[in-house]
């Protein structure tokens, strides 16, 4: 008697696990944890002639997420821009003392700042950031920009 | 040994897939909870230092160095202001002096300025309300220059003009 004669049947389930792992495998490749720190609710400015830079992972990053108010917004929570700024800087200087050890707080930091700013933002609010930056060692940045309006 | 073969022979072990679909279907449905596509967005690279004095000085006092002999040298720095309108938009654009109409009038000057003069600096004085993203058309101008050395200009300072 066969199977479905004794009302046994049972579905083969290997090849749904077998795409559903794939599905997992893609997902899991795909994912990036650092784009949770990007605030998408930001209208960024657009500039035709912006290009993606990838650092290839050399350069570790800063990213500022700053409002049309000026405040700093970082996994949706606003954050006090001059204690921020500071105590990322002491973080940046910490790991940059690894590759250089003669390095002292004031000195140059490796670490890009990466400004997402809206575009409604005024300079007054977005050169506050800049100085605050400035005064903590940081020199490189890049100003984020979206290179055409999206729908 | 033979009957233990026989017996191994006769067992057929089989794996209960249901409760590893069941695991899989949870990963499934984090991954596709918790993927964003990441935006496509650009930048513009700038090293911004703050900006120095026109006139550069050894950090003393003027007129506390009796051994000095020479005057201070000037930094060769090149002016850009940029006022905004009252509503934040992009008004009147400068370059040093002397006013130049709109972005296009401004690349071509600052075409011509580079191609000529070496700068140790560059500043931009913006107006505290002038939007980002209208600073930035005033950077991607700037930073489509190329300097008399082949590289492009991607050293900027700013400052914030004073309130009238």
């Amino acid at each position: 008697m066969s199977e479905l004669e004794s009302g046994e049947g049972k579905p083969n389930l290997t090849p749904i696990l077998d795409m559903v792992f794939q599905l997992i495998t893609f997902f899991m490749l795909v994912i990036n944890f650092k784009s949770a720190a990007l605030d998408l609710s930001l209208k960024l400015p657009v500039v035709g002639s912006v290009r993606p830079v990838d650092t290839k992972g050399q350069e570790s990053l800063l990213i500022l997420n700053v409002d049309s108010q000026g405040d700093i917004n970082m996994y949706g929570r606003k954050q006090p821009v001059k204690e921020y700024i500071a105590k990322e800087a002491m973080a940046a200087l910490i790991g940059a003392k690894r590759s250089q050890p003669d390095l002292e707080f004031g000195q140059e930091l490796p670490t890009m700042v990466v400004i997402r700013a809206d575009r409604t933002t005024s300079f007054k609010a977005i050169n506050r950031v800049i100085m605050e930056c400035q005064t903590n060692g940081f020199r490189k940045f890049a100003l984020k920009a979206k290179r055409e309006e999206s729908s | 040994m033979s009957r233990r073969r026989r017996r191994g022979s006769s067992e057929e072990v089989e794996l209960n897939l249901a409760a590893m679909l069941d695991m899989a279907f949870q990963l499934l449905t984090f991954f596709i909870l918790t993927f964003r596509p990441p935006p496509t967005e650009g930048q513009i690279n700038l090293r911004l230092p703050p900006p120095v004095g026109i006139t550069k000085s050894s950090g003393a006092d003027p007129g506390t160095d009796f051994n000095a002999k020479e005057p201070p040298k000037s930094m060769k720095s090149l002016v850009i202001s940029a006022y905004s309108l009252r509503d934040g938009s992009l008004g009147q654009l400068a370059v040093d002096e002397s006013n130049v109409g709109g972005l296009l009038s401004l690349d071509n000057r600052l075409q011509i300025v580079f191609s000529n003069t070496d700068y140790d600096q560059v500043i931009i004085y913006v107006a505290p309300d002038l939007r980002y993203e209208e600073l930035m058309r005033v950077i991607e101008v700037c930073t489509r220059q190329r300097l008399r050395d082949g590289s492009r200009l991607s050293k900027l300072s700013f400052v914030e003009m004073p309130t009238s």
